[in-house]
């Protein structure tokens, strides 16, 4: 998961130095990092279905996974931007990266327990860790050189993410999900026999976590003991204060306030598509377990490669109507992955990530567009509404254990509909006070 | 026994070997051995995924698998040819679907003499002591859970039972079993006012519609179908909607499990219920027992339950069942 980077970034002049002398390795590190918070992101949309079969339980049951992760994400945004404020980046990325380790070293326990709840706990603290250090990477790498030179090194640096996304698929679809017991086979377990499968299970997720722990621990070893003070922290700090009366601002501001709620149905939906794409290849398609994972993994390269053309195109039509156009098409999708129980219908779920592309930096420019000066306190109500990816899957997989897993489909297909009702009023609705829309952040 | 077609093609012995890669490249713990499967037929999706299953676990278990399949169904010729070639080649156990329960058994004799392993899958022979052990599904419960599904799914709906039964064929030790464990379930016994008419469709789907057919004109008002398996169901069920019969209104129930019977007909509750069995576990524990007794272990002896399950759409209480998600996941074919 990315978040929101600051505010508008000047263009780089000519030449404008990527970062300051001596912070290239540092400013490597943190680049792991982005990929690192991508990888675990993503591995957990397979943990849902995993641990559905490990512990034998419903499917939203195995969607508290996500609500773990980022209930965690949303309960630290603020805890995070006061450690950074307080301490500053360094100390932000390091609290981080530590909270992150030991939630991956928590799996071992969780896996010796054998029991869901730790496993959540471990979850939990591991996304905890990462919303640390995600909040105080972004600006730390904003801090990391010229200003001029800004964008591009945020850019540069969050393009990570999503090949850690895609590496954190990679994991799942090749080291944990051809290798789980059959569920045929243990249709004939004896219960000694289960328990055993259970904990060889387990142990298939404790690998990538453990990895994941391990490189989390070698970044923060290697910052640890490294100098990184950033001559432009102290403005960065400064920047950050609230203005006073902004909150009221930004809730009399229309656009802005169903922008937030615009953002939260964006990263539902985003969430709950990418959470449920497994279990629907499975339930619905009958895709076995060890080949499921592949159309999560080409539902993010399409994420990846459409984000691309999306860019592009966002330079030539008005970004209020080219989300209009992706959401409805996002909607289409889901209702063909509802009415088409086959391979057409996983098709549609695998090509909601085309619609899902361009949201979270379209709905972030639309939402912060002509701000003033209360930007970046509107940022990060923002980035809160990512609050959407911790409850809504809960909404759907609970509609799946009810009506199956394609009737599902309803609860992100609804989340599109709304972002294409925002775009529909950022269409017809005049802005009072003007002004462009604000660079995105990424997703 | 499947449901499924009883064309078929001819022998197709031969090297399908299935070597475990990973275990060579990591330098292997045990020697390779060679073992063979015998299906009945290579048409039947239920004998394909068995198949596929075996080559897996073989690549797993470091086995050199030798595979052959019968014509068709009935094809008995081909499998005492193929028991005879696989022995020849060297295999130590053989794992056979018998197409004939009784003539099988001398050439499973001629194998057991030369030192090779036998254990039948899916189907006994007989008498059942010609083989090591059995890997099967227990007939008699899958007949047995639909039969308790359909008891309380008639209670629930507050029907008056009028059943209608299509059978496999007389004197088939699988179709047998199912009928009885499906009467046991119900709580009625042959001959009981509860049973309005049965025949024999001997698991093809046309035969299938035929007789239900004939079934609905001696009496419209069934409203229960016991189905030997799958493709019988999907007989009954032409039948059914061809005279008219809201799916609503009748019970109809199945053995098998099929991702063709799950997909199209249970999900959308033309089947009620179906019980589900599990061809994978029949040659993946088939093949384990008999490579770890070639190489020394003990050997496999008895019946050996792979396993069943009753899935539907429409549980009821009082009946264990699994989703049809579950039966999608689990299902056999494509």
């Amino acid at each position: 998961m990315e978040a929101a980077a600051s505010a508008a970034q000047p263009e780089p002049r000519a030449k404008a130095r990527l970062v300051y002398p001596g912070l290239t390795i540092p400013f490597v590190l943190l680049i792991l990092c982005f990929a690192a918070w991508g990888a675990a992101a993503n591995l957990t949309d397979v943990l849902v279905g995993v641990f559905r079969t490990i512990f034998d339980m419903s499917n939203a049951q195995a969607a508290l996974v996500q609500f773990a992760y980022y209930g965690a994400y949303f309960t630290l945004a603020i805890p995070a931007a006061m450690i950074n404020r307080r301490f500053g980046y360094k100390v932000g990325v390091l609290t981080g990266l530590g909270l992150a380790s030991i939630g991956g070293l928590l799996f071992i326990p969780a896996s010796e327990i054998l029991v869901y709840g730790v496993f959540l706990i471990a979850l939990f603290v591991l996304a905890a860790g990462l919303s640390i250090l995600e909040t105080s990477a972004n600006p730390f790498v904003i801090a990391m050189g010229p200003e001029e030179s800004a964008t591009q090194r945020l850019n540069l640096a969050q393009a990570f993410n999503p090949v850690g996304a895609n590496i954190g698929v990679l994991l799942g679809a090749v080291l944990i999900l051809p290798q789980i017991t059959p569920e045929t086979a243990k249709v004939i377990m004896s219960p000694a026999e289960l328990d055993q499968s259970q904990e060889d299970d387990l142990a298939l997720v404790l690998g990538p976590y453990l990895g994941i722990a391990f490189v989390l621990i070698l970044i923060w070893l290697l910052i640890a003991f490294r100098k990184m003070s950033t001559p432009a922290e102290a403005s960065q700090e400064e920047e950050g204060e609230t203005r006073s009366g902004a909150l009221g601002r930004l809730w009399r501001n229309r656009h802005y306030r169903y922008g937030v709620a615009a953002q939260f149905f964006n990263v539902a939906a985003q969430v709950c598509a990418w959470t449920f794409t497994i279990l629907y290849a499975q339930d619905i398609v009958g895709v076995p377990a060890e080949d499921s994972g592949w159309y999560l993994q080409a539902s993010l390269i399409l994420f990846l490669v459409a984000r691309f053309v999306m860019t592009w195109l966002l330079g030539i039509f008005r970004p209020s109507r080219l989300l209009l156009v992706m959401a409805s098409l996002g909607v289409g999708l889901c209702l063909v992955a509802m009415f088409s129980l086959n391979m057409v219908g996983l098709i549609a779920v695998v090509c909601i990530s085309l619609s899902l592309s361009l949201m979270f930096p379209t709905i972030y420019g639309l939402a912060l567009q002509g701000l003033g000066e209360d930007t970046k306190f509107g940022a990060a109500g923002l980035v809160m509404a990512i609050l959407g990816g911790a409850i809504m899957p809960l909404i759907q997989g609970k509609i799946m254990d009810e009506a199956g897993a394609a009737f599902a489909f309803v609860v992100p297909g609804i989340c599109l509909a709304l972002v294409a009702a925002y775009a529909l009023f950022d269409l017809r609705t005049r802005r009072d006070g003007g002004g462009e829309p604000v660079a995105e952040g990424a997703h | 026994m499947t449901g499924g077609h009883v064309s078929g093609r001819l022998v197709a012995l031969g090297g399908a070997v299935a070597l475990s890669l990973g275990a060579a490249a990591c330098g292997g713990g045990e020697d390779e051995i060679t073992l063979g499967l015998i299906t009945k037929q290579e048409q039947n999706p239920f004998f394909v995924t068995m198949r596929e299953v075996a080559e897996d676990t073989a690549g797993d278990n470091d086995v050199n698998l030798l595979t052959a399949a019968g014509k068709s169904d009935v094809d008995n010729a081909s499998q005492v040819a193929a028991l005879a070639d696989m022995t020849r080649e060297g295999a130590k156990g053989i794992m056979i679907v018998p197409a004939n329960s009784r003539a099988i058994v001398p050439a499973i004799e001629r194998a057991r003499d030369a030192g090779v392993i036998v254990v039948a899958l899916d189907t006994p022979t007989q008498p059942p002591s010609a083989v090591e052990a059995l890997y099967a599904t227990n007939n008699r419960r899958a007949g047995n859970l639909i039969g308790r599904y359909a008891k309380a799914k008639a209670e629930e709906d507050a029907v008056e039972p009028r059943i209608a039964m299509l059978d496999l064929a007389p004197g088939i030790s699988i179709g047998e079993l199912r009928h009885n464990g499906f009467l046991t379930g119900f709580g009625i016994q042959d001959g009981d006012p509860e049973i309005v008419g049965s025949a024999y469709a001997e698991g093809n789907e046309d035969k299938a519609r035929a007789a239900m057919e004939r079934l609905l004109d001696e009496d419209p008002g069934i409203n229960i179908v016991y189905t030997i398996n799958e493709p019988t169901a999907f007989g009954a069920i032409d039948a059914l909607e061809d005279a008219g019969r809201d799916e609503d209104d009748v019970i109809l129930i199945s053995v098998d499990g099929s991702c063709d019977a799950i997909k199209d007909a249970v999900r959308p509750g033309k089947i009620d219920a179906t019980s589900q069995q599990y061809p994978e576990n029949m040659a993946r524990e088939g093949l384990e027992a008999v490579a770890g007794a070639v190489r020394g272990g003990p050997s496999p002896s008895g019946f050996l339950d792979t396993g069943v399950e009753l899935i539907t759409s429409d549980p009821v209480e009082g009946v264990e069942s699994e989703d049809e998600a579950f039966g999608v996941r689990n299902c056999w074919g494509d």
